[in-house]
């Protein structure tokens, strides 16, 4: 299940990676570290129960567990072995879930954890009192999804953790308020979009080079670079990047990011987070990294957003926009120096997002604070808080010193290495030197704003006299990694084994100068001293600065973005209709237009005409053509609604007479009591609507024309083009010769429904069973609204109908008879027409009979008065699934026939099984009447009690 | 060739009907375009046979192929069962105002506030909620 | 289980529930609980059948049975590989959890409700199950006209004229494929699947004929541009309706576009690009479309014509990659988007309305139902490590893989309009402020303000959601299952000779 010596043995295997290995630490750590995350996650709730916001201390507790199982492992990176370890998940896809530590990995790491743990060491004083189980929970996630990313060794499962981080900020800056969601959303939908950006990276990446396992693409870029797919690739993974690390023009979504909670902010938006697309880039160094296109993109635009962040933030008024501006100003740094690849500027890279995280998140926890304590974030609210909160002024001091690069810090270690990585840029001769003048230029700024935050706060005179100094356990969260900075300046020798190997995994085989603190008399110390000047300078016109700055036109943040998403919703609105059309009509036009449109194209398609086939037209054909066509026409205009009735009754008869001729004799017989049966529905149905079909109007009636004309031309040549151009089929050929000796019948077609195509009868007896219990569900529920008030029904016969005692008798004779016809029928469908079906409409017609005479199913005749609806359909039903599974008991295929012996005479099952459809059919057509037919007496007591029946048969 | 006119002319005249106001024309419609579709089923079998398939009448290769036939006699009694229902569908939708109203609602938002909820408690008389409103009537 | 008793089963499925609501046509409408447990039962047993069929079929072969014992070529052919095997097994597990659904929204009172669901799950099975383009003529209608009946069960006006839209629909779409089905009987004189293997790709008139039954599936299934009678009629039935439809209806038509284009057009290249165009337009529009309904059962709609075009992509690949894609699409998606329609119901079901104009603040009343319908809407979005995710990567990779960078592309970019879509549920309904649903407005209507949504009411979509969690997390084995199931339509030899034994 488990590899544990992946490490060796994939690397060992692998020509293309030469480095010394050996696994000193426990692979299988790696997966732990991810579980314990989740079980952190998981036990979050229990926690809070009886800790409330204090259990972020436990979390804190955690991380640096986490820390510290991981050490030995992190321990051996320097000497650059590589921790691996794998677990089967997609074979199927060739995608394996590998988790892989290396330096780039480490340094990452321990930010996510160490920031981490400040963060959630910070929250339980920030938050206020109570549970605050979703945030911890999804604090908690997220670290563990970030966690995955740094260490996805298979690009398949760095996105999947990507997406995960891009939802779990998506959820903790959309639980806080009202007003967040907007945030939240276009949050999302930047870092979504840019999400499915790298996952058409990532699956073009798979498709070109054969596999997802990273380390094997990054050893051999020429699979990459040699391929078709080099820019699409390159482009969706910068893309990809950019949009987490709100780069240009992308960026809209970050500075609306700071609706969410202090913690959130200091943790997913400055310090980790937004960090991936750094790392995305970096990963992606040994592919890209020589490509002069690649560096050229990133130096541009990494460098016009660190100055367009560093101008905005010098704007702000608010801290936290002004972190936020400031969090994009530096990450646009971070991608132009990552964008120059050589030594020097990647060991900036690395330093600058050590440092960047450690100074960032300090000034967010500090805002943090002083917005609690003060309750305000706003330079002009603020003032002299020195005076109150010297420890707190303090901290914000080495921050803010640490970002604006001033030494002894360790943010004055990583800009200049920044200014001497982006003078080695080379894209062009020039270019070197303009970078690092951008670099300076975003530098000065930063210096300046830096000023500015601390100024805004806490110089002046004290305003807010009553406030003091918050408890230790609020400043100490930032007070850590203030000093760090500060340590970590003279210090930043104990940070060269990580980032060194971390360059290597960026550029392997080069030589990594380490950093140091005191470079000499280098040009970069220079440019570093006149930044602070200049910065300085700033600093004393500040106020004319700030008028010009103010001036500057500006559009409010993604305004763009929220006109672009209410166009969407506007277009989507405007989608919607064809769909909220009331009538059919508006639904099956489409239908018909594009069965003409692919019926003529395919004719079109066709080379010919269709040509008649010889021989199927016969002289009989032509008068009742002609019957046809007049009667038809006819139907379709009228006006009046029972002359379309008697027209349709017409147009029915002529085609069974037409069937008769075609030689199907059961076909026009059915096909004659079907007409008489629709008609009698249809003229139930349509007595209680208005006499005339509503008028249509011209222009309409018009098109309508067209369309029908069109597609019965179309019918008519595919007539012509797809019959009788072919001998009798093999199948029909088999029944004419083997029907009579497979089933013992002579008529042919009643043997194969009762015979060899019983499936298809049964299922067209359920349709009936269904359609007749449809009926009297339909019918009950208008009648219960036919109820007093909307038109009432007069039980009895149609008004069409006169004098009642002639049919009530002539009905008392010829009920028994029809009822005898209709047995009669029923026994010798088998060698004549007839059958179950027909012989049960010929019942049928006994019923209706009966209600036309008597106004109620039955009148006097007992038989057909039992008669109802449910239990005619379920019985019959019951009756053919019997007979045919009986087949399955016997182990024969479903609805095989047989013999049995009723009462010692031998009954073909196919016999039992007619009898079955002959029950549906029957049920259905009492349904009718009794429904359709005015809903008798019987029907019309039943309203009385609006309670369900057990019965819905009809008549009790 | 006759069988094609006919069909032309029934699905002609059943298009019409059907792109019709209405659920009775509609109907009446679908049962013309019936007719042309089993025309189509017994055609299929070939019309230079036309020999009733009743075994021992006739040399059978005089016969009609009896497959379509069972075809269109199955096809037959599905039309006739659905046919009835939309009858009755029409019939109980008498006066419902969809019936004549043919522009488009203005969408969703508009949708009757009375928006259904269907019987919450199990056992509860299903119809409760779903009564229309009064007076819809013709 | 030995294979010779396999075929026997084949005829179960559409047996079974046949008979069960039969059953309970005759049964008294009172003994409620009878006819509960009847239905499960069936459907449970259908279910048994469904795994035997998809554990006999792994292989990649396929089982046949000679309906009535006649001749090969004569006899109606009941066949199953694994692509049936599994959609009827997707389908009863579907049909397992809507049941239970209606039981606990009550829809079950409604009388003739539960046999009339029985029988639209057979009519399904059978038209999964069948060889023989008549009889699937027949079991779509077997599936259709319950339908129609459960439309306008309740009697609502506004289902009346929802079930007339409906009714005429499908009776066009009925007529049409009865049509192209007289056409090809005309030309091959045969509508058995088996003997017309590869016949629309040999000849040219009957790539046409088979191409009517293809455009009536293809309204069946929704497709744009004649998509709209799906959300017209789907959003006037009951909740319990919705969530059966979702998971039957539309599944059979894009079953038969797999198959028909798989057996009889052999998956001709020439008529690729067609499929995937639909497919592509379907996916696009139904997605951008579902941005602008105003109620979350109205979203879930479009997006579910979305969808259907994301399958259909599958189809229109025809490779290995894609097909597997398509198919493992399918049987996630029914399973997510019943969790998400259920959410939904039980919504309005309780409180009257799923309009989201009258919803908010969900999240802190109803946190269950915020994490299913969190889980569903991931789900269909495709975010990791869900269902839908391994789905879309599935169809990006066979896009991709296969050259078609427009469908690749589109195929990722159309999950964006779905988050889209989903965030506008979200803020509206679970984020927002509580005040826009008035609690009190409900109060005067019902005693709601004090109802819950009923456990009994969440629990299916739960259970099914859940389901969609571990086919992502979990993927491989379902994954390699539609694998076989894409090499029976690669290669259809297997189900052929089931279905055609010579």
């Amino acid at each position: 299940m488990v590899a544990l010596a992946a490490a060796v043995g994939r690397e060992e295997g692998d020509a293309h990676d030469d480095r010394p290995v050996g696994v000193r630490a426990e692979p299988m750590i790696l997966f732990g570290v991810l579980v314990g995350m989740g079980g952190l996650a998981a036990v979050v709730p229990v926690i809070t129960r009886w800790l409330g916001r204090d259990t972020g201390y436990v979390l804190a507790a955690g991380f640096l567990a986490l820390i510290g199982v991981l050490t030995p492992a992190v321990a051996t990176v320097p000497d650059q072995d590589v921790i691996e370890a794998e677990l089967p998940w997609l074979p199927i896809f060739g995608v394996t879930a590998t988790v892989r530590l290396d330096g780039l990995s480490a340094v990452f790491v321990l930010l996510v954890l160490g920031v981490g743990a400040l963060i959630m060491a910070y929250c339980p004083r920030y938050l206020s009192v109570g549970r605050h189980t979703r945030t911890y929970v999804l604090l908690t996630l997220f670290a563990a999804a970030m966690l995955g990313l740094v260490l996805a060794a298979d690009l398949v499962l760095l996105f999947v953790f990507w997406e995960l981080t891009t939802i779990a900020s998506f959820f903790l800056i959309g639980g806080s308020g009202a007003h967040s969601a907007r945030a939240a959303t276009r949050a999302l939908v930047i870092t979504f979009g840019g999400g499915l950006a790298l996952l058409a990276a990532v699956v073009l990446i798979i498709v070109e080079t054969g596999t997802s396992y990273l380390p094997d693409i990054l050893a051999q870029p020429e699979l990459i670079l040699d391929s078709p797919m080099i820019w699409p690739v390159g482009l969706l993974l910068v893309l990809a990047a950019f949009t987490k690390s709100a780069q240009l023009p992308f960026h809209a979504w970050l500075p609306g990011a700071m609706v969410a909670i202090t913690p959130v902010s200091a943790y997913l938006h400055a310090a980790t987070m937004v960090k991936a697309g750094i790392y995305l880039l970096m990963r992606f160094t040994p592919v890209y990294g020589g490509q002069v296109a690649w560096q050229a993109g990133l130096l541009i635009i990494g460098l016009a957003t660190a100055i367009f962040g560093a101008a905005l933030a010098l704007r702000q008024h608010d801290l936290k926009a002004l972190l936020a501006y400031s969090t994009v100003s530096q990450l646009g740094l971070l991608v132009a120096v990552t964008g120059v690849g050589t030594p020097h500027a990647l060991t900036a890279a690395v330093a600058h997002t050590v440092a960047h995280a450690l100074y960032k998140a300090t000034l967010f926890m500090l805002v943090g604070i002083i917005d609690r304590e003060a309750g305000s974030r706003d330079v002009r609210e603020l003032s002299g808080l020195r005076r109150v909160m010297p420890v707190t002024a303090f901290l914000t001091a080495l921050a803010a010193l640490s970002m604006a690069g001033v030494p002894p810090m360790i943010g004055f270690v990583s800009k200049e290495s920044l200014f001497q990585g982006l003078g080695e840029a080379d894209v062009t001769s020039w270019a070197g030197p303009v970078a690092a003048g951008a670099g300076v230029a975003a530098s000065i700024l930063t210096f300046a704003y830096s000023v500015r935050i601390f100024r805004g706060a806490f110089a002046g005179p004290l305003m807010q006299r009553q406030l003091y100094e918050p408890h230790w356990q609020f400043l100490a969260p930032a007070a850590v990694p203030a000093v760090a900075g500060l340590v970590l300046g003279p210090g930043v020798a104990v940070l060269n084994p990580l980032t060194i190997s971390a360059v290597l995994d960026m550029a392997p085989g080069v030589v990594v100068p380490p950093l140091v603190f005191w470079h000499g008399l280098s040009p970069e110390l220079f440019l570093s001293a006149f930044t602070i000047a200049a910065g300085l300078l700033l600093f004393t016109v500040r106020g004319r600065m700030d008028r010009l700055l103010q001036a500057a036109p500006s559009t409010p943040e993604g305004m763009l973005f929220d006109r672009g998403f209410a166009g969407a919703h506007r277009l989507a609105g405007w989608l919607t209709r064809p769909g909220d059309a009331r009538t059919p009509v508006s639904h099956l036009t489409g239908p018909v237009v594009g069965l003409v449109g692919l019926a003529v194209g395919a004719l079109v398609a066709a080379d010919r005409l269709p040509t008649p086939a010889p021989g199927t037209s016969r002289a009989l054909d032509w008068p009742v053509l002609v019957l046809l066509v007049v009667a038809t026409i006819g139907a379709a205009l009228a006006r009046r609604v029972l002359l379309a009735l008697i027209l349709l009754g017409l147009v029915g008869i002529t085609v069974s007479a037409w069937f008769a001729l075609a030689g199907a004799p059961d076909v026009a017989l059915t096909l004659l009591l079907v007409e008489v049966l629709t008609a009698v529905a249809a003229v139930l149905a349509v007595r209680v609507m208005p006499d005339r079909f509503p008028a249509v109007p011209r222009r309409r009636s018009v098109v309508t024309a067209g369309l029908a004309t069109v597609l019965g031309l179309v019918a008519a040549g595919g007539t012509l083009a797809f019959t009788g151009h072919r001998d009798r089929s093999r199948a029909g050929t088999y029944f004419l010769q083997f029907a009579e000796e497979e089933t013992g019948g002579h008529n042919v077609v009643n043997t194969l429904l009762v015979g060899f195509r019983a499936l298809d009868t049964l299922g067209e007896t359920t349709v009936l069973g269904v359609a007749a219990l449809g009926l009297v569900l339909l019918l009950r529920e208008t009648a219960r609204r036919d109820l007093p008030g909307d038109d009432p029904i007069v039980p009895g016969p149609p008004r069409q109908v006169s004098n009642r005692a002639v049919f009530q008798v002539t009905y008392r004779v010829l009920a028994p008879a029809m009822l005898t016809l209709s047995v009669y029928l029923f026994f010798r469908g088998h060698y004549a027409p007839g059958g179950g079906f027909i012989a049960a409409l010929v019942a049928g017609i006994a019923v209706t009979f009966g209600w036309i005479a008597h106004g109620r199913v039955g009148g006097r005749v007992p038989i057909i008065r039992s008669l109802r609806a449910a239990p005619l359909v379920g019985g019959g039903l019951v009756l053919c699934l019997l007979v045919g599974l009986s087949a399955s008991l016997r182990g024969e295929p479903f609805l095989t026939p047989t013999y049995t012996y009723l009462a010692g005479l031998p009954v073909s099952t196919s016999t039992l099984f007619d009898l079955g459809v002959y029950l549906v059919v029957l049920g259905l057509v009492v349904a009718v009447v009794d429904r359709l037919g005015g809903l008798g007496p019987a029907v019309a007591h039943r309203f009385t009690r609006p309670v369900e029946p057990a019965n819905a048969g009809g008549a009790p | 060739m006759s069988t094609a006119i006919a069909v032309g002319v029934l699905v002609a005249a059943g298009t019409y009907l059907i792109l019709q106001r209405g659920l009775v024309r509609i109907a009446f419609g679908f049962i013309l375009l019936g007719h042309a579709v089993n025309l189509v089923l017994v055609a299929s079998g070939g019309l230079q046979r036309r020999g009733a398939p009743f075994i021992g009448q006739r040399p059978t290769d005089e016969m009609a192929d009896p497959l379509p036939q069972a075809f269109v006699l199955t096809a037959i009694v599905i039309t006739f069962g659905i046919t009835v229902y939309l009858l009755a569908l029409a019939r109980a939708s008498v006066g419902s105002t969809e019936e004549q109203a043919d522009e488009p609602s203005t969408g969703p938002a508009t949708a009757p506030p009375a928006d259904d909820a269907p019987p919450a408690a199990p056992g509860g008389n299903p119809g409760r909620d779903d009564r229309p409103p009064r007076g819809g009537a013709a | 289980m030995s294979s010779a008793l396999v075929p026997a089963l084949l005829a179960l499925p559409l047996a079974i529930p046949l008979l069960a609501g039969a059953v309970l046509v005759l049964l008294p409408a009172r003994l409620r609980w009878t006819s509960r447990v009847l239905a499960m039962v069936a459907t449970g047993m259908v279910l048994a059948v469904g795994v035997v069929l998809v554990a006999t079929t792994r292989d990649g072969g396929a089982v046949g049975q000679r309906v009535g014992d006649w001749p090969a070529g004569i006899a109606i052919m009941l066949a199953a590989d694994q692509f049936s095997a599994l959609l009827v097994t997707v389908t009863a597990v579907l049909v397992l959890g809507g049941l239970l659904f209606a039981f606990a929204t009550g829809d079950d009172a409604r009388r003739m409700f539960t046999p009339l669901v029985l029988v639209l799950s057979a009519g399904v099975y059978g038209a999964y199950l069948t060889g023989d383009l008549f009889n699937l003529f027949v079991f779509i209608e077997v599936m259709l006209v319950p339908s129609y009946v459960l439309v306008v069960l309740s009697g609502a006006r506004r289902r009346l004229s929802a079930g007339g839209v409906y009714l005429t629909v499908s009776l066009l779409t009925s007529t049409m494929f009865l049509a192209g089905l007289g056409l090809i009987y005309g030309l091959a004189g045969t509508v058995n699947l088996g003997e017309l293997a590869g016949a629309a790709s040999r000849s040219d008139a009957l790539a046409v004929a088979t191409g009517v039954l293809l455009v009536a599936m293809g309204i069946k299934a929704a497709v744009v541009p004649v998509h709209t009678w799906l959300p017209r009629v789907y959003r006037e039935v009951t909740p319990a309706v919705v969530v059966l439809f979702s998971g039957l209806l539309t599944k059979v038509g894009v079953y038969v576009i797999f198959r028909l284009y798989a057996v009889m057009y052999d998956g001709d290249p020439r008529w690729r690009w067609l499929l995937l165009t639909v497919a592509l337009v379907t996916l696009l529009v139904g997605a951008a479309t579902s941005l602008g309904d105003r109620s979350i059962r109205g979203v879930l709609l479009y997006s579910m014509v979305s969808h259907i075009g994301f399958m259909l992509v599958g189809v229109g690949l025809f490779t290995e990659a894609g097909l597997t894609a398509g198919v493992f699409y399918l049987l996630q998606y029914v399973l997510v988007k019943a969790a998400l329609l259920m959410c939904a119901g039980a919504v309005q079901t309780t409180y009257g309305t799923d309009r989201l104009d009258r919803l908010g603040g969900l999240v802190s009343r109803e946190p269950l139902l915020a994490t299913t319908f969190m889980v569903g809407a991931l789900s269909l979005i495709g975010i990791p490590p869900l269902a839908g995710f391994v789905g879309k990567l599935a169809l990006a990779r066979g896009a991709f893989g296969d050259g078609q960078w427009w469908t690749g592309g589109l195929v990722v970019a159309g999950s964006l309009l779905t988050l889209l879509a989903m965030v506008h549920v979200w803020n509206q309904a679970f984020w927002g402020h509580d005040g826009e649903l008035t609690w009190a407005e409900v109060e005067e209507g019902g005693t709601v303000s004090v109802t819950k949504i009923r456990r009994t009411l969440l629990a299916p979509a739960v259970g099914l959601a859940s389901g969609g969690l571990v086919l992502g997390v979990a993927a491989q084995p379902v994954l390699a299952l539609a694998g076989v199931a894409a090499g029976n339509l690669l290669d259809p030899a297997g189900y052929v000779t089931a279905v055609m034994p010579r």
